[in-house]
Protein backbone atom coordinates (compact mmCIF):
# COMPACT_ATOMS: atom_id res chain seq x y z
CA UNK A 1 0.00 0.00 0.00
CA UNK A 2 1.14 3.57 -0.55
CA UNK A 3 2.17 5.58 2.48
CA UNK A 4 -0.29 8.45 1.96
CA UNK A 5 -2.90 9.08 4.67
CA UNK A 6 -5.58 10.56 2.40
CA UNK A 7 -8.47 8.09 2.72
CA UNK A 8 -9.53 8.59 -0.88
CA UNK A 9 -6.04 7.86 -2.17
CA UNK A 10 -5.77 4.80 0.06
CA UNK A 11 -9.14 3.62 -1.15
CA UNK A 12 -8.20 4.22 -4.78
CA UNK A 13 -5.13 2.01 -4.37
CA UNK A 14 -7.11 -0.57 -2.45
CA UNK A 15 -9.71 -0.58 -5.18
CA UNK A 16 -7.25 -0.76 -8.06
CA UNK A 17 -5.32 -3.63 -6.57
CA UNK A 18 -8.20 -5.71 -5.25
CA UNK A 19 -11.53 -5.04 -6.88
CA UNK A 20 -11.10 -7.61 -9.63
CA UNK A 21 -10.13 -10.27 -7.12
CA UNK A 22 -13.02 -9.37 -4.82
CA UNK A 23 -15.58 -9.35 -7.58
CA UNK A 24 -14.35 -12.75 -8.76
CA UNK A 25 -14.60 -14.16 -5.25
CA UNK A 26 -18.10 -12.76 -4.76
CA UNK A 27 -19.18 -13.99 -8.15
CA UNK A 28 -18.11 -17.52 -7.23
CA UNK A 29 -20.20 -17.28 -4.08
CA UNK A 30 -23.23 -15.70 -5.73
CA UNK A 31 -23.12 -17.09 -9.27
CA UNK A 32 -24.47 -13.78 -10.46
CA UNK A 33 -22.24 -11.06 -11.96
CA UNK A 34 -24.69 -8.21 -11.21
CA UNK A 35 -25.09 -9.09 -7.54
CA UNK A 36 -21.33 -9.64 -7.29
CA UNK A 37 -20.67 -6.20 -8.78
CA UNK A 38 -23.14 -4.58 -6.35
CA UNK A 39 -21.65 -6.27 -3.32
CA UNK A 40 -18.14 -5.37 -4.49
CA UNK A 41 -19.13 -1.71 -4.51
CA UNK A 42 -20.78 -2.07 -1.11
CA UNK A 43 -17.65 -3.68 0.31
CA UNK A 44 -15.46 -0.78 -0.81
CA UNK A 45 -17.99 1.69 0.57
CA UNK A 46 -17.84 -0.07 3.92
CA UNK A 47 -14.06 0.02 3.71
CA UNK A 48 -14.16 3.77 3.11
CA UNK A 49 -16.31 4.32 6.20
CA UNK A 50 -14.24 2.04 8.40
CA UNK A 51 -11.96 3.91 10.70
CA UNK A 52 -9.06 1.57 10.20
CA UNK A 53 -8.50 2.32 6.55
CA UNK A 54 -4.92 3.56 6.92
CA UNK A 55 -3.96 0.76 9.30
CA UNK A 56 -4.81 -2.10 7.00
CA UNK A 57 -1.97 -4.59 6.83
CA UNK A 58 -3.66 -7.37 4.91
CA UNK A 59 -6.04 -5.68 2.47
CA UNK A 60 -7.51 -8.92 1.14
CA UNK A 61 -8.19 -10.35 4.58
CA UNK A 62 -9.80 -7.07 5.57
CA UNK A 63 -11.93 -6.81 2.42
CA UNK A 64 -12.80 -10.48 2.69
CA UNK A 65 -14.15 -9.99 6.21
CA UNK A 66 -16.29 -7.05 5.15
CA UNK A 67 -17.50 -8.89 2.06
CA UNK A 68 -18.37 -12.05 4.01
CA UNK A 69 -20.48 -10.02 6.39
CA UNK A 70 -22.28 -8.30 3.51
CA UNK A 71 -22.74 -11.64 1.80
CA UNK A 72 -24.35 -13.11 4.92
CA UNK A 73 -26.76 -10.19 5.12
CA UNK A 74 -27.47 -10.47 1.45
CA UNK A 75 -28.30 -14.17 1.71
CA UNK A 76 -30.42 -13.63 4.75
CA UNK A 77 -32.39 -10.89 2.99
CA UNK A 78 -32.93 -13.19 0.05
CA UNK A 79 -34.04 -15.99 2.32
CA UNK A 80 -36.50 -13.70 4.10
CA UNK A 81 -37.78 -12.40 0.80
CA UNK A 82 -38.25 -15.90 -0.50
CA UNK A 83 -40.05 -17.10 2.62
CA UNK A 84 -42.31 -14.09 2.44
CA UNK A 85 -43.10 -14.58 -1.24
CA UNK A 86 -43.68 -18.28 -0.66
CA UNK A 87 -46.20 -17.33 1.99
CA UNK A 88 -47.82 -14.90 -0.44
CA UNK A 89 -48.23 -17.68 -2.96
CA UNK A 90 -50.25 -19.55 -0.36
CA UNK A 91 -52.74 -16.70 -0.06
CA UNK A 92 -55.86 -16.66 -2.20
CA UNK A 93 -55.39 -14.56 -5.35
CA UNK A 94 -57.64 -11.76 -4.11
CA UNK A 95 -55.54 -11.28 -0.97
CA UNK A 96 -52.32 -10.38 -2.75
CA UNK A 97 -51.21 -6.93 -1.62
CA UNK A 98 -50.24 -3.98 -3.73
CA UNK A 99 -46.66 -3.48 -4.84
CA UNK A 100 -46.26 -0.70 -2.27
CA UNK A 101 -47.44 -2.93 0.55
CA UNK A 102 -45.13 -5.73 -0.54
CA UNK A 103 -42.21 -3.31 -0.37
CA UNK A 104 -43.37 -2.05 3.03
CA UNK A 105 -43.77 -5.52 4.48
CA UNK A 106 -40.40 -6.65 3.13
CA UNK A 107 -38.68 -3.69 4.73
CA UNK A 108 -40.46 -4.29 8.02
CA UNK A 109 -39.46 -7.96 7.99
CA UNK A 110 -35.84 -7.04 7.30
CA UNK A 111 -35.76 -4.42 10.05
CA UNK A 112 -37.19 -6.83 12.62
CA UNK A 113 -34.99 -9.70 11.51
CA UNK A 114 -31.85 -7.61 11.62
CA UNK A 115 -32.47 -6.56 15.19
CA UNK A 116 -33.31 -10.10 16.29
CA UNK A 117 -30.27 -11.56 14.54
CA UNK A 118 -28.36 -13.84 16.87
CA UNK A 119 -31.18 -14.25 19.37
CA UNK A 120 -31.88 -17.89 20.29
CA UNK A 121 -34.83 -19.35 18.44
CA UNK A 122 -37.22 -19.77 21.35
CA UNK A 123 -36.69 -16.24 22.62
CA UNK A 124 -37.20 -14.98 19.09
CA UNK A 125 -40.53 -16.78 18.78
CA UNK A 126 -41.68 -15.61 22.19
CA UNK A 127 -40.84 -12.02 21.31
CA UNK A 128 -42.63 -12.20 17.95
CA UNK A 129 -45.71 -13.79 19.50
CA UNK A 130 -45.73 -10.97 22.04
CA UNK A 131 -45.08 -8.01 19.76
CA UNK A 132 -46.38 -9.16 16.39
CA UNK A 133 -49.40 -11.18 17.50
CA UNK A 134 -50.11 -9.38 20.77
CA UNK A 135 -50.18 -12.58 22.84
CA UNK A 136 -49.92 -12.26 26.63
CA UNK A 137 -47.21 -14.09 28.55
CA UNK A 138 -49.49 -16.98 29.67
CA UNK A 139 -50.72 -17.38 26.07
CA UNK A 140 -47.13 -17.57 24.83
CA UNK A 141 -46.30 -20.11 27.54
CA UNK A 142 -49.22 -22.27 26.38
CA UNK A 143 -48.35 -21.86 22.71
CA UNK A 144 -44.69 -22.79 23.12
CA UNK A 145 -45.26 -25.36 25.87
CA UNK A 146 -42.88 -23.65 28.30
CA UNK A 147 -43.28 -22.21 31.78
CA UNK A 148 -44.34 -18.65 32.46
CA UNK A 149 -40.98 -17.97 34.08
CA UNK A 150 -39.22 -19.08 30.90
CA UNK A 151 -41.39 -16.80 28.79
CA UNK A 152 -40.49 -13.90 31.05
CA UNK A 153 -36.81 -14.71 30.82
CA UNK A 154 -36.99 -15.09 27.03
CA UNK A 155 -38.82 -11.79 26.58
CA UNK A 156 -36.37 -9.96 28.80
CA UNK A 157 -33.52 -11.47 26.87
CA UNK A 158 -35.08 -10.47 23.54
CA UNK A 159 -35.59 -6.87 24.64
CA UNK A 160 -32.05 -6.56 25.94
CA UNK A 161 -30.74 -8.17 22.77
CA UNK A 162 -32.50 -5.58 20.60
CA UNK A 163 -31.50 -2.69 22.83
CA UNK A 164 -27.84 -3.57 22.58
CA UNK A 165 -27.82 -3.94 18.81
CA UNK A 166 -24.19 -3.44 17.83
CA UNK A 167 -23.16 -0.59 15.57
CA UNK A 168 -22.10 -1.81 12.14
CA UNK A 169 -18.64 -0.63 11.06
CA UNK B 1 -19.75 -6.23 16.77
CA UNK B 2 -19.64 -6.03 20.55
CA UNK B 3 -22.77 -5.70 22.59
CA UNK B 4 -22.60 -3.46 25.60
CA UNK B 5 -24.66 -3.90 28.74
CA UNK B 6 -27.67 -1.52 28.71
CA UNK B 7 -27.73 1.14 31.40
CA UNK B 8 -29.72 0.82 34.66
CA UNK B 9 -32.84 2.78 33.60
CA UNK B 10 -33.05 0.79 30.35
CA UNK B 11 -32.89 -2.50 32.26
CA UNK B 12 -35.56 -1.21 34.63
CA UNK B 13 -37.75 -0.21 31.69
CA UNK B 14 -37.45 -3.75 30.29
CA UNK B 15 -38.53 -5.11 33.64
CA UNK B 16 -41.56 -2.84 33.49
CA UNK B 17 -42.52 -4.01 30.00
CA UNK B 18 -42.49 -7.58 31.31
CA UNK B 19 -44.33 -6.76 34.51
CA UNK B 20 -47.06 -4.74 32.78
CA UNK B 21 -48.24 -7.70 30.70
CA UNK B 22 -52.04 -7.28 30.54
CA UNK B 23 -52.59 -10.82 31.83
CA UNK B 24 -51.28 -10.03 35.27
CA UNK B 25 -50.53 -6.38 35.97
CA UNK B 26 -52.44 -5.06 38.99
CA UNK B 27 -53.58 -1.59 39.90
CA UNK B 28 -50.64 -1.45 42.31
CA UNK B 29 -48.21 -2.32 39.47
CA UNK B 30 -49.53 0.47 37.35
CA UNK B 31 -49.28 2.98 40.18
CA UNK B 32 -45.74 1.91 40.95
CA UNK B 33 -44.91 2.25 37.26
CA UNK B 34 -46.31 5.79 37.07
CA UNK B 35 -44.25 6.72 40.11
CA UNK B 36 -41.09 5.25 38.59
CA UNK B 37 -41.71 7.08 35.33
CA UNK B 38 -42.12 10.45 37.13
CA UNK B 39 -39.12 9.93 39.40
CA UNK B 40 -36.47 10.81 36.84
CA UNK B 41 -36.54 12.23 33.28
CA UNK B 42 -34.12 9.55 32.17
CA UNK B 43 -36.69 6.92 33.22
CA UNK B 44 -39.11 8.30 30.73
CA UNK B 45 -36.44 8.39 28.01
CA UNK B 46 -35.57 4.76 28.78
CA UNK B 47 -39.24 3.78 28.67
CA UNK B 48 -39.65 5.46 25.27
CA UNK B 49 -36.63 3.57 24.00
CA UNK B 50 -37.87 0.19 25.23
CA UNK B 51 -41.57 0.46 24.46
CA UNK B 52 -40.85 2.08 21.09
CA UNK B 53 -38.54 -0.74 20.05
CA UNK B 54 -39.41 -1.79 16.50
CA UNK B 55 -42.64 0.16 16.79
CA UNK B 56 -42.45 1.32 13.19
CA UNK B 57 -41.97 -2.05 11.46
CA UNK B 58 -44.52 -3.76 13.69
CA UNK B 59 -47.13 -1.11 12.99
CA UNK B 60 -46.28 -1.21 9.25
CA UNK B 61 -47.02 -4.93 9.33
CA UNK B 62 -50.25 -4.46 11.23
CA UNK B 63 -51.41 -1.77 8.79
CA UNK B 64 -50.57 -3.96 5.82
CA UNK B 65 -52.60 -6.72 7.49
CA UNK B 66 -55.60 -4.41 7.75
CA UNK B 67 -55.41 -3.58 4.05
CA UNK B 68 -54.61 -7.11 2.88
CA UNK B 69 -55.43 -9.90 5.35
CA UNK B 70 -52.73 -12.54 5.43
CA UNK B 71 -49.71 -10.22 5.53
CA UNK B 72 -49.08 -10.91 9.20
CA UNK B 73 -49.10 -14.64 8.56
CA UNK B 74 -46.71 -14.19 5.66
CA UNK B 75 -44.40 -11.99 7.73
CA UNK B 76 -44.47 -14.40 10.66
CA UNK B 77 -43.55 -17.22 8.36
CA UNK B 78 -40.62 -15.30 6.95
CA UNK B 79 -39.41 -14.20 10.37
CA UNK B 80 -39.52 -17.73 11.73
CA UNK B 81 -37.27 -18.95 8.93
CA UNK B 82 -34.14 -20.19 10.64
CA UNK B 83 -30.90 -18.82 9.25
CA UNK B 84 -28.62 -21.78 8.90
CA UNK B 85 -25.28 -21.22 7.21
CA UNK B 86 -25.76 -24.33 5.09
CA UNK B 87 -29.12 -23.08 3.92
CA UNK B 88 -27.63 -19.70 3.09
CA UNK B 89 -25.05 -21.39 0.93
CA UNK B 90 -27.58 -23.56 -0.80
CA UNK B 91 -30.14 -20.92 -1.55
CA UNK B 92 -28.34 -19.53 -4.55
CA UNK B 93 -28.80 -22.59 -6.72
CA UNK B 94 -31.68 -24.44 -5.19
CA UNK B 95 -34.40 -21.87 -5.10
CA UNK B 96 -36.86 -23.98 -7.06
CA UNK B 97 -36.32 -26.93 -4.78
CA UNK B 98 -37.03 -24.79 -1.74
CA UNK B 99 -40.22 -23.67 -3.40
CA UNK B 100 -41.32 -27.24 -3.90
CA UNK B 101 -41.29 -27.77 -0.17
CA UNK B 102 -43.33 -24.67 0.52
CA UNK B 103 -46.63 -26.27 1.52
CA UNK B 104 -49.77 -27.78 0.12
CA UNK B 105 -51.03 -24.81 -1.84
CA UNK B 106 -47.63 -24.10 -3.34
CA UNK B 107 -47.33 -27.74 -4.30
CA UNK B 108 -50.76 -27.49 -5.82
CA UNK B 109 -49.60 -24.76 -8.13
CA UNK B 110 -46.77 -26.90 -9.34
CA UNK B 111 -48.65 -30.16 -9.56
CA UNK B 112 -52.35 -30.39 -8.78
CA UNK B 113 -52.64 -32.81 -5.88
CA UNK B 114 -55.63 -34.73 -7.19
CA UNK B 115 -53.61 -35.07 -10.38
CA UNK B 116 -50.86 -37.05 -8.73
CA UNK B 117 -53.14 -40.06 -8.51
CA UNK B 118 -54.49 -39.78 -12.06
CA UNK B 119 -53.23 -41.93 -14.95
CA UNK B 120 -51.91 -38.91 -16.76
CA UNK B 121 -51.01 -35.57 -15.30
CA UNK B 122 -48.94 -32.57 -16.21
CA UNK B 123 -47.03 -30.18 -14.02
CA UNK B 124 -46.87 -26.43 -14.35
CA UNK B 125 -45.42 -25.40 -17.68
CA UNK B 126 -45.49 -28.83 -19.36
CA UNK B 127 -47.79 -30.48 -21.88
CA UNK B 128 -48.11 -34.15 -22.59
CA UNK B 129 -49.23 -36.08 -25.64
CA UNK B 130 -50.68 -39.54 -25.04
CA UNK B 131 -51.50 -42.04 -27.76
CA UNK B 132 -54.29 -44.29 -26.54
CA UNK B 133 -54.73 -48.00 -27.22
CA UNK B 134 -57.21 -47.34 -30.03
CA UNK B 135 -54.93 -44.84 -31.78
CA UNK B 136 -56.75 -41.78 -30.48
CA UNK B 137 -54.53 -38.97 -29.32
CA UNK B 138 -54.84 -36.86 -26.19
CA UNK B 139 -52.86 -33.70 -25.54
CA UNK B 140 -52.95 -32.54 -21.95
CA UNK B 141 -52.36 -28.85 -21.30
CA UNK B 142 -50.20 -27.77 -18.36
CA UNK B 143 -51.52 -28.42 -14.82
CA UNK B 144 -54.03 -31.00 -16.00
CA UNK B 145 -54.98 -34.49 -14.91
CA UNK B 146 -57.02 -37.25 -16.52
CA UNK B 147 -57.78 -40.95 -16.14
CA UNK B 148 -58.26 -43.32 -19.07
CA UNK B 149 -60.80 -46.16 -18.75
CA UNK B 150 -61.13 -48.29 -21.88
CA UNK B 151 -63.21 -51.45 -21.95
CA UNK B 152 -65.23 -53.49 -24.45
CA UNK B 153 -68.23 -51.19 -24.51
CA UNK B 154 -66.78 -47.71 -24.29
CA UNK B 155 -63.70 -45.50 -24.27
CA UNK B 156 -63.82 -43.15 -21.31
CA UNK B 157 -61.53 -40.25 -20.42
CA UNK B 158 -62.16 -38.61 -17.07
CA UNK B 159 -60.81 -35.05 -16.86
CA UNK B 160 -60.14 -33.99 -13.26
CA UNK B 161 -58.33 -30.77 -13.83
CA UNK B 162 -57.14 -28.51 -16.59
CA UNK B 163 -57.64 -28.98 -20.27
CA UNK B 164 -57.20 -31.57 -22.97
CA UNK B 165 -57.42 -31.76 -26.72
CA UNK B 166 -58.57 -35.03 -28.18
CA UNK B 167 -58.35 -36.48 -31.66
CA UNK B 168 -60.59 -39.48 -31.79
CA UNK B 169 -59.86 -42.59 -33.84
CA UNK B 170 -62.94 -44.16 -35.37
CA UNK B 171 -64.45 -47.15 -33.57
CA UNK B 172 -68.12 -47.77 -34.44
CA UNK B 173 -68.60 -50.21 -31.56
CA UNK B 174 -67.27 -48.18 -28.65
CA UNK B 175 -68.28 -44.56 -28.05
CA UNK B 176 -65.56 -42.15 -26.97
CA UNK B 177 -66.54 -40.06 -23.93
CA UNK B 178 -64.82 -37.26 -22.06
CA UNK B 179 -66.34 -36.80 -18.60
CA UNK B 180 -65.95 -34.00 -16.07
CA UNK B 181 -67.87 -33.33 -12.86
CA UNK B 182 -70.21 -31.19 -14.92
CA UNK B 183 -71.25 -33.51 -17.69
CA UNK B 184 -70.04 -35.66 -20.56
CA UNK B 185 -68.98 -35.06 -24.14
CA UNK B 186 -69.51 -37.88 -26.61
CA UNK B 187 -67.35 -37.78 -29.73
CA UNK B 188 -69.03 -38.31 -33.07
CA UNK B 189 -65.79 -38.92 -34.95
CA UNK B 190 -63.91 -35.71 -34.32
CA UNK B 191 -61.44 -33.34 -32.75
CA UNK B 192 -62.45 -31.26 -29.75
CA UNK B 193 -61.15 -29.80 -26.54
CA UNK B 194 -62.53 -30.01 -23.04
CA UNK B 195 -61.55 -27.82 -20.16
CA UNK B 196 -62.55 -28.23 -16.55
CA UNK B 197 -62.73 -25.16 -14.33
CA UNK B 198 -63.76 -25.35 -10.70
CA UNK B 199 -67.43 -24.54 -11.22
CA UNK B 200 -68.08 -25.41 -14.86
CA UNK B 201 -66.57 -27.08 -17.91
CA UNK B 202 -66.09 -26.05 -21.51
CA UNK B 203 -66.27 -28.02 -24.73
CA UNK B 204 -65.08 -26.54 -28.00
CA UNK B 205 -65.57 -28.52 -31.21
CA UNK B 206 -62.76 -28.16 -33.75
CA UNK B 207 -63.90 -30.77 -36.28
CA UNK B 208 -67.17 -32.58 -36.90
CA UNK B 209 -69.58 -32.94 -34.02
CA UNK B 210 -70.01 -33.92 -30.39
CA UNK B 211 -73.01 -34.82 -28.27
CA UNK B 212 -73.03 -33.00 -24.95
CA UNK B 213 -74.97 -34.10 -21.89
CA UNK B 214 -74.82 -32.47 -18.47
CA UNK B 215 -75.30 -34.14 -15.10
CA UNK B 216 -78.99 -33.19 -15.14
CA UNK B 217 -79.51 -35.10 -18.37
CA UNK B 218 -79.89 -32.15 -20.69
CA UNK B 219 -78.45 -32.76 -24.15
CA UNK B 220 -77.19 -30.77 -27.11
CA UNK B 221 -75.43 -31.54 -30.37
CA UNK B 222 -72.57 -29.19 -31.22
CA UNK B 223 -71.06 -28.58 -34.63
CA UNK B 224 -67.54 -27.70 -35.61
CA UNK B 225 -66.75 -24.14 -34.48
CA UNK B 226 -69.24 -24.22 -31.60
CA UNK B 227 -68.22 -23.95 -27.98
CA UNK B 228 -70.34 -24.27 -24.86
CA UNK B 229 -69.84 -23.90 -21.11
CA UNK B 230 -71.74 -26.56 -19.20
CA UNK B 231 -72.58 -27.32 -15.58
CA UNK B 232 -75.42 -29.00 -13.71
CA UNK B 233 -77.69 -26.04 -14.37
CA UNK B 234 -77.42 -26.01 -18.14
CA UNK B 235 -75.47 -24.75 -21.14
CA UNK B 236 -74.13 -21.38 -22.06
CA UNK B 237 -72.56 -20.51 -25.41
CA UNK B 238 -68.86 -19.62 -25.10
CA UNK B 239 -67.41 -16.62 -26.91
CA UNK B 240 -64.99 -17.57 -29.63
CA UNK B 241 -61.53 -16.71 -28.34
CA UNK B 242 -58.43 -17.94 -26.57
CA UNK B 243 -60.30 -20.51 -24.51
CA UNK B 244 -62.05 -22.13 -27.43
CA UNK B 245 -58.91 -22.48 -29.55
CA UNK B 246 -56.29 -25.16 -29.19
CA UNK B 247 -53.10 -23.43 -30.32
CA UNK B 248 -51.65 -24.17 -26.85
CA UNK B 249 -51.24 -27.75 -28.06
CA UNK B 250 -48.58 -26.36 -30.42
CA UNK B 251 -46.90 -24.30 -27.74
CA UNK B 252 -48.29 -20.84 -28.36
CA UNK B 253 -51.33 -18.68 -27.75
CA UNK B 254 -52.84 -16.57 -30.44
CA UNK B 255 -54.76 -13.56 -29.22
CA UNK B 256 -56.99 -11.46 -31.45
CA UNK B 257 -58.41 -8.40 -29.77
CA UNK B 258 -59.08 -9.87 -26.35
CA UNK B 259 -58.65 -8.42 -22.87
CA UNK B 260 -55.17 -9.01 -21.47
CA UNK B 261 -56.82 -10.73 -18.50
CA UNK B 262 -57.83 -13.65 -20.76
CA UNK B 263 -54.26 -14.10 -21.93
CA UNK B 264 -52.98 -14.07 -18.35
CA UNK B 265 -55.57 -16.71 -17.38
CA UNK B 266 -54.27 -18.93 -20.15
CA UNK B 267 -50.64 -18.35 -19.06
CA UNK B 268 -51.26 -19.27 -15.42
CA UNK B 269 -50.79 -23.02 -15.84
CA UNK B 270 -47.35 -22.22 -17.23
CA UNK B 271 -46.20 -20.04 -14.36
CA UNK B 272 -45.04 -21.62 -11.14
CA UNK B 273 -45.72 -18.72 -8.86
CA UNK B 274 -48.42 -16.17 -8.57
CA UNK B 275 -49.38 -14.05 -11.57
CA UNK B 276 -51.27 -10.99 -10.58
CA UNK B 277 -52.87 -8.48 -12.91
CA UNK B 278 -54.52 -5.24 -11.90
CA UNK B 279 -58.17 -4.78 -12.97
CA UNK B 280 -57.19 -1.87 -15.25
CA UNK B 281 -54.45 -3.85 -16.98
CA UNK B 282 -56.78 -6.83 -17.40
CA UNK B 283 -59.02 -4.72 -19.66
CA UNK B 284 -56.28 -3.74 -22.15
CA UNK B 285 -57.03 -5.09 -25.63
CA UNK B 286 -54.39 -7.52 -26.75
CA UNK B 287 -53.22 -8.90 -30.10
CA UNK B 288 -50.38 -11.22 -30.92
CA UNK B 289 -48.77 -14.59 -30.63
CA UNK B 290 -47.29 -15.57 -27.29
CA UNK B 291 -44.94 -18.49 -26.69
CA UNK B 292 -45.79 -20.80 -23.80
CA UNK B 293 -42.49 -22.50 -23.29
CA UNK B 294 -40.46 -19.52 -22.12
CA UNK B 295 -42.99 -17.94 -19.84
CA UNK B 296 -40.58 -15.44 -18.30
CA UNK B 297 -39.70 -14.13 -21.75
CA UNK B 298 -43.37 -13.98 -22.72
CA UNK B 299 -44.18 -11.96 -19.63
CA UNK B 300 -41.30 -9.60 -20.38
CA UNK B 301 -42.49 -9.15 -23.96
CA UNK B 302 -45.87 -7.93 -22.68
CA UNK B 303 -44.18 -4.84 -21.30
CA UNK B 304 -42.61 -4.13 -24.71
CA UNK B 305 -45.79 -4.36 -26.72
CA UNK B 306 -48.49 -3.18 -24.31
CA UNK B 307 -48.88 -0.18 -22.02
CA UNK B 308 -48.16 -2.27 -18.94
CA UNK B 309 -45.48 -2.54 -16.31
CA UNK B 310 -44.33 -6.06 -15.47
CA UNK B 311 -42.56 -6.44 -12.12
CA UNK B 312 -41.08 -9.78 -11.12
CA UNK B 313 -40.24 -10.66 -7.55
CA UNK B 314 -38.01 -13.63 -8.09
CA UNK B 315 -39.55 -16.72 -9.62
CA UNK B 316 -42.57 -16.62 -7.34
CA UNK B 317 -44.52 -13.52 -8.06
CA UNK B 318 -45.08 -11.36 -11.11
CA UNK B 319 -47.34 -8.34 -11.16
CA UNK B 320 -48.77 -6.73 -14.25
CA UNK B 321 -50.08 -3.21 -13.95
CA UNK B 322 -51.16 -0.49 -16.30
CA UNK B 323 -48.18 1.71 -17.12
Amino acid sequence: MSNTTDPNAILATLYRENHRWLRGWLNRQLQCPQDAADLTQDTFLRALYSRQLEEIQEPRAFLGTLARRLLCNFWRRRQLERSYLEALVLLPDNCVPSEEDIALVREAIEAIDQLLDGLPRRARRAFLLNRLDGLTQPEIAARLGISLATVERDLRRAYLHCLTYPEQP
Amino acid sequence: MNRTEPDGPTQAAVDWVIRLDPSRSTQADRQAFTAWLAADPCHEAAWQRVSGLLQQPFSDLQNAETRHPGQLTAARRALNTPASPQRRRLLGGLSMLALGLGGTAAVNRIMPLNGLLADHHTATGTRKTVTLADGSRLILNARSAADIHFDNVRRLVQLYDGELLVQVAADPLRPFLVITDHGQVRALGTQFLVRRDSDRSLVSVLEHEVQLENEAGRQARLQSGQAVWFDNQGFQPAMNGLQTRASWANGYLEVQDEPLGNLIEALRPYYLGLLRISPAAAQIRTFGIFQLDDIQQTLCSLAETLPVRVSSYGPLLTMIEQA
